[in-house]
């Protein structure tokens, strides 16, 4: 029997505490509504966290693992991801993606929101930079972002702290570009370089991706979500909603979720916000199925799930003769290139992608690529070639612009399902012939910066697979109901009271990390409804 | 010379002596003394209580290796071990996995590879900040980003 949460609805019930969630909480509280959010995982202790302790990268490859079915945390869900050749990265907790996110912090560019415009390609978006530009510099300033103003390749912006050290992996592949005369910038990073509101400035430990225990990495558990509890949000940890519910009239009227016991509760409300991410988001819509929506929630234009979009990613490696001190400092916020990220059709692609330099990895890391790539040999001559590779690599990651292909899906799995027994997310993707282009293009390009600073050998890696970090477009914003499942802010089309603010709703996916714009988006979204509070439904 | 302390060793003193040996192939100490040989690490007593699935497999492993294994000589050891990972290549790669995690714990293998001992927190690394005057010539350039 469903056992009722409360006797009261709440005014609004926000689903997923992550980074889209915590930010439309803390912007709907100084409305006084009663807003509740319901969140999966627990809340994370900072002592918790591996570089507390010396076996701090062994657990990188257990329960701080970035993919889920290998990390197996109770709190997580199983995704099945065979019919993709990248797989679903995430996590499930207060905090959400934040709490193992690389922390690169960019904004999507004035061009992204308007690719068919320009490139002829995809669609524009219903709303601009220009609608989001405020967003992005409340978004900076409640997270804590580091950065240099002044980059040519953006419209101006201050980021309010100063830059992350270059380190001397950042000064060696800065030269490389300076050499070939092309774009790089220190990386916007969502990581405090000083003091900030209370938080202490990063030590540079390093895996910023298995969660910072200093504090210093802006994860929303420690940002927006203290001052969104202060101003009286309710965050109920340990509850899985496993679907939305309607009344008569075709509104959503609460959620089904199971409560830390595993016992189903209902919880009633006038209106919902999901923020579950591109894949938790079409999971728990399609699950929501009724004989008014018997293809799922919010899917008369039969796209919720469809349009998934990832950043392929390839790194290429760099070895140098003099030592970087590549394991201390951020490992993946340094410097950036745009060089490559605009359009230019002579490369043989359309669209663009981003590099990013990044740090080395630490030595049991070091030691298990070197013996999967066949460059540390284990016995005899190991010393040699670990002393080689270790603190004298320096990496670039190339972040492609993935378009929406209705090809490339989120189902619900048939059979899969997670231990409260809601069906797990089936993937489906193909890489398009586009994307592969691009990473070639990418990867033989991020070689030659290497070579040009110095690298006395370079590899590549070609795709990666566990990269799925990204994860975008799976309920699209549009203006018209047939071609797109919210609208210009986040408000279901057929659904007046269900609103979505992650991942889900990008139109397109730049070439960059998404994170500082899916926030930006949320605010947006949360400062429209306030705006129309009085006709919201209308 | 690990740091692991443990009263209930999970191998007998014959299975430690011929992990011992084995280990001492997987990553044996460098010419100049200041790399330790992985033979010096304890193995038996990290998986016992950091990864305790394994801890059968580690024993059979050590069962495979009979007897003498660990007074022949280093390179007949090592041819052994070198054919054992190929047939075997799955339990080698999980074996070398073990040994690789437990042995870039020591501090005195982090020290020579010239990092810090323990952990990383809450000491931390000093990164130089770099020299922002290599942005001239980007600002040099042209503003960047498309006009829409
Ligand atoms: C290893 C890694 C590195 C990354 N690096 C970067 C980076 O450098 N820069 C960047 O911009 N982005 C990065 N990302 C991506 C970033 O984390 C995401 O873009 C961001 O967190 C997405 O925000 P969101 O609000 O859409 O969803 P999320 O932050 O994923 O939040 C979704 C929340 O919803 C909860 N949830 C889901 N389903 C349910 C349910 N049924 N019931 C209750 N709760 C539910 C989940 O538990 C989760 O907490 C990285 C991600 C990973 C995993």
């Amino acid at each position: 029997m469903t056992k009722t949460a409360s006797d009261e609805p709440v005014d609004v019930l926000i689903i997923g505490a992550g980074a889209s969630g915590a930010a439309v909480a803390w912007s709907l509280a100084d409305t006084k509504m009663r807003i509740v959010c319901l969140e999966q995982g627990d809340w994370m202790k900072q002592s918790e966290y591996p570089t507390n302790k010396t076996d701090w990268e062994v657990q990188q490859f257990g329960p701080f693992n970035i993919d889920p079915n290998i990390r197996k945390r109770e709190t997580d869900y199983p995704i099945n991801n065979e019919g993709s050749p990248i797989n679903v990265v995430n996590f499930n907790g207060v905090g959400g993606g934040t709490i193992l996110y690389a922390a690169h912090f960019p904004r999507l560019h004035p061009s992204d929101f308007k690719v068919k415009t320009l490139d002829g390609v995809a669609d524009d978006w219903p709303i601009s930079y220009e609608t989001l530009e405020p967003y992005f510099g409340q978004n900076d300033r409640m997270m804590g972002v580091s950065g240099l103003a002044g980059d040519p390749m953006y419209p101006p912006k201050q980021p309010p702290l100063p830059p992350i050290p270059l380190g001397l992996v950042g000064e060696t592949v800065a030269r490389g570009y300076n050499k070939l005369g092309w774009h790089w910038w220190p990386s916007d990073s969502a990581i405090i370089s000083q003091p900030y509101n209370g938080r202490d400035k990063c030590l540079n430990l390093g895996p910023c991706i298995s969660g910072c225990s200093q504090g210093a990495k802006s994860s929303t558990d420690i940002t927006y979500w203290p001052e969104a509890i202060r101003a009286g949000v309710e965050l109920r940890t340990r509850c899985r909603v496993r679907e939305i519910t309607l009344d008569d009239q075709g509104m959503a009227d609460g959620v089904i979720y199971y409560d830390d016991q595993g016992e189903e509760c209902f919880q009633n409300a006038e209106v919902v916000i999901m923020a579950c991410n591109g894949v938790g988001t079409p999971r728990i819509l399609l699950n929501s199925k009724s004989d008014r929506y018997p293809n799922g929630l919010a899917n008369s234009s039969g796209l919720v799930g469809k349009n998934l979009m990832f950043h392929p990613v390839g790194f290429a490696s760099g070895i140098f003769e003099e030592k970087l001190d590549s394991h201390k400092g951020p490992q993946g916020c340094c410097i950036l290139s745009k060089e490559f990220y605009e359009t230019d059709l002579s490369r043989g692609f359309v669209r663009g992608y981003n590099m990013q330099i990044s740090r080395g990895s630490g030595p049991f890391h070091t030691a298990i690529q070197g013996y999967m790539n066949g460059k540390i040999p284990w016995g005899p001559g190991h010393h040699e070639a670990f002393q080689k590779r270790f603190d004298h690599m320096a990496n670039i990651g190339v972040l492609c612009e993935d378009l929406p292909e209705e090809c490339n899906t989120v189902t619900l799995d048939p059979d899969l399902v997670d231990s409260n027994g809601i069906p797990a997310p089936k993937i489906d993707y193909t890489l398009s012939e586009n994307s592969r282009r691009m990473l070639d293009h990418g990867l033989a390009r991020a070689e030659e910066v290497l070579l040009a600073a110095g690298a006395i050998e370079t590899t590549s890696s070609g795709l990666v697979q566990a990269a799925g970090w990204h994860l975008l477009g799976t309920a699209r914003m549009g203006k018209d109901p047939e071609t797109s499942v919210v609208n210009p802010w986040g408000r279901s089309h057929d659904v007046k009271n269900l609103f979505i603010v992650d991942g889900s709703i990008f139109v397109t996916g730049g070439g960059l990390n998404p994170t500082s714009t899916i926030q930006a988006a949320a605010l947006y979204i949360a400062d429209t409804m306030k705006k129309n509070l009085a006709n919201l439904f209308d | 010379m690990t740091d692991l302390i443990s009263t209930d060793h999970p191998l007998t003193n014959p299975q430690q002596q011929t992990l011992s040996a084995l280990l001492d192939v997987l990553i044996p100490a460098d010419d100049d003394g200041l790399m330790p040989s992985a033979g010096e690490v304890d193995l038996g007593a990290y998986v016992n209580e950091k990864s305790r699935d394994f801890l059968p497999a580690l024993i059979s492993i050590t069962d495979e290796f009979e007897a003498p294994f660990a007074a022949l000589s280093f390179a007949e050891r090592l041819e052994q071990v070198r054919s054992w990972s190929e047939v075997e290549p799955e339990l080698f790669q999980k074996l070398l996995m073990e040994t690789y995690a437990v042995y870039y714990q020591q501090g005195r293998v982090l020290e020579g590879i010239g990092s810090k001992a323990g952990a990383p927190f809450p000491e931390g690394n000093t990164v130089q900040s770099g020299d922002l005057s290599l942005l001239d010539p980007v600002l040099a350039k042209p503003r960047g980003y498309r006009r829409v």
